[in-house]
């Protein structure tokens, strides 16, 4: 009885992980690749336009020194949009995968930051940025869609191929 | 004989199986290694790419045209009253901004008063963030008016109707170049074809990029910021809440011994 209990759940493990594995996983890294490269390419698209607003959303996390401040803010949007690209044709999946987690991280430890030192600011995420009032901040939530975004890209280091990407086009 | 042929045999198709897994091996690791400096390539280009295109396209910090009349090393300043005025008030507003307009409900009056006086300068920094967070274009058009309505020594008058007409924030009725102008209609003298075509044309669009640059980097975060003296005054003073006769006070307070600034010609 008692050792029926422990296979139980790993029979199920064992099925998930083999539909994981097979084709299905495929399409599954598929929509993961395309919703993560949505994320960059909005991302991106929504910091290019304002250079000044850029500089600033990025200053004002008060983290960086003035120095850097502006070449982090200009590059910013163009490294998004370029994982974006990459992820969308599925060029070098994991290694895309990979400095996506790394810029998740950074964002996500450069808002806990800022909501620890109780600065009032928009993380800046998707355009806008800077300071606001104290009530309208949203760190939590910031974190918690970050966080989202980290655990795509984490299922993308982890299980890099997918359907319709110039990787398995190369390896074929 | 036999035997040791068999072994032979079977060894050679082993090293041909082993040299060939050798090569796979080794092409999959060339290709990779192709994939993955293709995509750093891509990555880097990008980021440099970014930088430089960033670079050209924004605006300069300092403005290469700047209204008639404003002050400061950059021009980013515009002056209001008698410029050997004892005092000087700081204001940091954006055209669209509440706060600012309860803060002139309260104390465009007063301030008016002190500078005609003698006892006071206003300097006006214009800044136009908030576009940024609501989206729209009305803390900049009205910014720019403002800027067109300093160049035509009507800047006062003009502000202070911007403030009476000010829609709901999240309203960018100012981003309405039409709105602006007819707004401009209630100062006698402002509308003319010059000042609807600074107006239309966002003639000093470089200016105001330049006078929010300013204000990004001087660590002011919220408007209106009101400073008397280079001491923030708004909403307190230290410990002691404004009002406009505390106002009166401290202008009176920083002034004393002091010769007031020239008055006789009102300021526009």
């Amino acid at each position: 009885m008692t050792s029926q209990q422990a296979t139980a759940p790993r029979v199920g493990c064992g099925s998930l992980r083999r539909a994981v594995d097979g084709a299905a996983g495929e399409w599954i890294g598929l929509a993961v690749r395309l919703a993560l490269a949505v994320v960059w390419g909005w991302a991106g698209l929504a910091k290019v336009a304002d250079p000044a607003e850029a500089a600033q959303a990025v200053r004002a996390y008060e983290i960086l020194p003035e120095s850097l401040v502006k070449p982090v803010g200009w590059g910013l949007p163009f490294l998004e949009l370029a994982l974006a690209l990459l992820l969308l044709i599925g060029l070098g999946t994991r290694i895309a995968a990979a400095v996506s987690a790394v810029l998740l991280l950074a964002f996500i430890s450069g808002i806990a930051s800022a909501w620890a030192r109780g600065i009032s600011i928009d993380c800046g995420c998707f355009g806008g940025g800077g300071t606001v009032d104290a009530s309208k901040t949203e760190y939590l939530q910031e974190i918690l869609r970050d966080t989202g975004f980290l655990l795509l890209a984490a299922w993308m280091v982890h299980r890099p191929r997918t359907k319709f990407s110039a990787d398995a086009w190369l390896a074929a | 004989m036999s035997e040791k042929n068999r072994d032979r045999k079977r060894s050679a198709r082993e090293r041909m199986l082993q040299q060939r897994e050798a090569d796979e091996a080794r092409a999959r690791r060339k290709k990779k290694l192709i994939v993955g400096g293709v995509v750093v390539a891509v990555i880097a280009a990008a980021v440099v790419t970014g930088v430089v295109v960033q670079n050209e396209r924004s605006k300069p910090e300092t403005p290469t045209a700047a209204p008639a009349g404003t002050i400061g090393d950059k021009n980013l300043v515009i002056p209001v009253g008698a410029a050997d005025s004892p005092s000087v008030l700081t204001v940091y507003e954006d055209p669209r901004c509440p706060a600012c307009d309860i803060f002139e409900k309260q104390f465009t009056q007063t301030i008016e008063q002190l500078e005609d006086q003698g006892k006071l300068q206003g300097n006006y920094h214009i800044v136009s963030f908030i576009d940024r967070s609501l989206g729209g274009n009305g803390s900049k058009y009205g910014a720019n008016a403002l800027a067109c309505a300093q160049d035509v020594g009507h800047f006062r008058a003009y502000h202070d109707v911007l403030y009476k007409n000010q829609p709901q924030e999240s309203d960018d009725a100012f981003g309405q170049k039409a709105r602006l102008i007819e707004l401009s209609q209630q100062v006698p003298g402002l509308d003319t074809p010059a000042f609807e075509a600074c107006v239309n044309d966002n003639t000093y669009a470089g200016w105001v990029s330049a006078v929010q640059q300013d204000f990004d980097k001087s660590g002011f975060k919220s408007t209106p910021t009101v400073l008397l003296n280079g001491t923030p005054i708004y909403p307190k003073k230290g410990d002691e809440q404004i009002s406009p006769e505390k106002l009166v006070k401290w202008v009176d307070e920083a002034n004393q011994g002091k010769k007031l600034g020239t008055t006789g010609s009102p300021t526009p």
